[in-house]
């Protein structure tokens, strides 16, 4: 049984296959192995005392600073206040941007009447808006959250409604031949034809709403990673601020996987 | 007389951009009657397209007046098959639309599918299929309201050569066995004449109808016999120098 299941491919194949598997292995051996000198340069200069570990940190330091932090229970509260503002800033932004462009689509006057405020709003750098931030939604979270938003949401509804504005006319005439609505154009044909961009938008979202929420805590805030991050600057604790940059490495990796992975799942049944 | 399923009648269409107005369409009449099958050709840019918007009711005619019997199916140059639905779920897109989707209608639409060679292909998706087959769903799209008449739009002018013959053969033999009504636009001569009962040549624009031709083919309906007959040279020299005169 075994041995028909081989068969099935030629030499060559299965060469190809060999060569393919272990060029992958290599390729995982070097990233991995990147990662383990930069740290293990690090440790060791620190170590040595080539470089003042004061100044640039060392990866012993900064577990130990993670593992203080994870003692007196200040790691998940920071974690959390971090993760809080970047997750409902990320699913405010996304929704009203989807809501917004919708309308957008759906009214050709609309569109024309706020293009320019759009426009505007896009080319303005969000951090000048901090503070009446601050003075309108205090120094809490609310007023992070609303930086995050403002961050995410005009790229959200720009790249949205370009998509709605980019499906193919040609089926648009072929709805209308057959007599749909402007709703039934929407729901079968718009959004569904739409399901690529929206999902290239959440991941440029992602990243937006981390920019928005560590900015926000930059500008105000009494928790939460970016605050440690300014936190550790200004006391002059470098372990402090690497500690935090690596967590939030980490957590930014985590949620582009998982926005990798839904687009893995909403492909797939797409398609099937 | 046989019925007419088409009218034009004195229809004058104005198209308005910011810079210019263009008049598409003047003092166009033509008729088509139940079961009949007249491909209109003309010279390029002379508003082929907004002829059959106008006969879909798509755009409302400046001036003259426009008649329908009963509902029209329309065919593009490209299938516009949705990729993210099977063939089935395509097919029954215009049921959808105008919420007939029920039992009957759909077992209808999939017996037609089935009928013209589709039924093992209900389940894939249009990018598994080729062009011929895609084309031919789009037909049976076209077909699952059983419409009245056919507006086609150059249905094959996307394919390749050996394809679209295969295509218009096929088509033609459906639409023909279905005695549906149908109007071509094409700028392809020699299709107009394998495939029409009736062709109509169109002046540029402002486009009216120059000439009209019965074609005098008999009972033979046969696209790629059509091309084999000997009337079709003859047609095919009166209808280039009509179109390029």
């Amino acid at each position: 049984m075994k041995n028909e299941l081989v068969k099935k491919y030629s030499e060559e194949h299965l060469r190809f296959l060999k060569r393919r598997k272990n060029h992958l292995l290599f390729v995982w051996s070097l990233r991995i192995g990147i990662l383990v000198l930069l740290f293990g340069i690090w440790e060791l200069t620190t170590a040595l005392g080539w470089v003042d570990a004061f100044i640039v940190s060392s990866p012993s330091r900064i577990f130990g600073t993670i593992a203080s932090l994870y003692e007196d229970g200040s790691l998940f509260y920071h974690v959390g206040v971090t993760l809080w503002e970047t997750l409902a800033g990320f699913a405010i932004a996304v929704g009203l941007g989807v809501f917004i462009a919708l309308a957008l689509w759906w009214s050709n006057t609309l569109r024309e009447v706020l293009e320019p405020y759009i426009v505007v709003i896009n080319a303005l750098p969000k951090i000048a808006l901090g503070p009446m931030i601050i003075i309108w939604f205090g120094t809490g979270s609310e007023a992070i959250l609303c930086m995050t938003v403002l961050v995410g949401i005009i790229i959200a509804i720009l790249h949205m409604l370009s998509a709605f504005i980019a499906t193919d006319k040609n089926k648009i005439l072929l709805l209308r031949s057959m007599g749909a609505s402007k709703a039934q154009i929407l729901i079968k044909l718009v959004i569904p034809s739409s399901l690529p961009s929206f999902i290239s938008m959440l991941k440029v979202a992602v990243g937006m709403a981390w920019i928005g929420s560590i900015m926000g805590e930059y500008i105000v805030s009494r928790a939460g990673l970016g605050y440690l991050i300014v936190y550790g600057g200004q006391v002059f604790r470098l372990d402090l601020v690497m500690s935090a940059t690596l967590i939030l490495c980490v957590l930014a990796a985590g949620m582009y996987f998982l926005v990798v992975l839904l687009e893995k799942i909403l492909v797939k049944s797409a398609e099937h | 007389m046989r019925k007419e399923s088409l009218r034009f009648f004195d229809v004058t269409h104005i198209y308005h951009t910011v810079r210019a107005e263009t008049t598409a369409a003047e003092h166009l009449s033509f008729s088509v009657n139940e079961g009949e099958f007249v491909a209109i050709i003309g010279p390029s840019g002379c508003g082929k397209t907004t002829l059959l918007s106008l006969a879909a009711g798509l755009l409302e005619p400046s001036g003259g007046e426009v008649m329908r019997c009963g509902s029209c199916g329309y065919m593009l140059q490209k299938d516009e098959l949705f990729p993210w639905r099977t063939i089935e779920k395509n097919i029954v897109i215009p049921l959808e639309i105008k919420r007939q989707n029920t039992p009957e209608h759909r077992e209808r639409a999939k017996a037609l599918a089935v009928k013209y060679g589709l039924g093992d292909f209900l389940q894939s998706y249009p990018s598994q299929l080729s062009g011929g087959m895609r084309q031919r769903a789009a037909l049976i799209r076209t077909l699952a309201t059983d419409p009245d008449i056919l507006l086609l739009d150059e249905p094959f002018s996307a394919l390749d050569y050996q394809t679209r013959l295969n295509v218009t053969e096929d088509v033609s033999k459906i639409i023909r066995s279905e005695g549906k009504t149908a109007l071509l636009i094409t700028h392809d001569i020699s299709e107009a004449i394998s495939l029409a009962d009736r062709v109509l040549v169109l002046s540029e624009r402002p486009a009216h109808v120059a000439y009209t031709h019965t074609l005098d083919f008999g009972e033979l309906t046969n696209p790629l016999k059509r091309r084999e007959a000997p009337g079709f040279s003859g047609w095919f020299e009166l209808l280039w120098k009509e179109l390029n005169g």
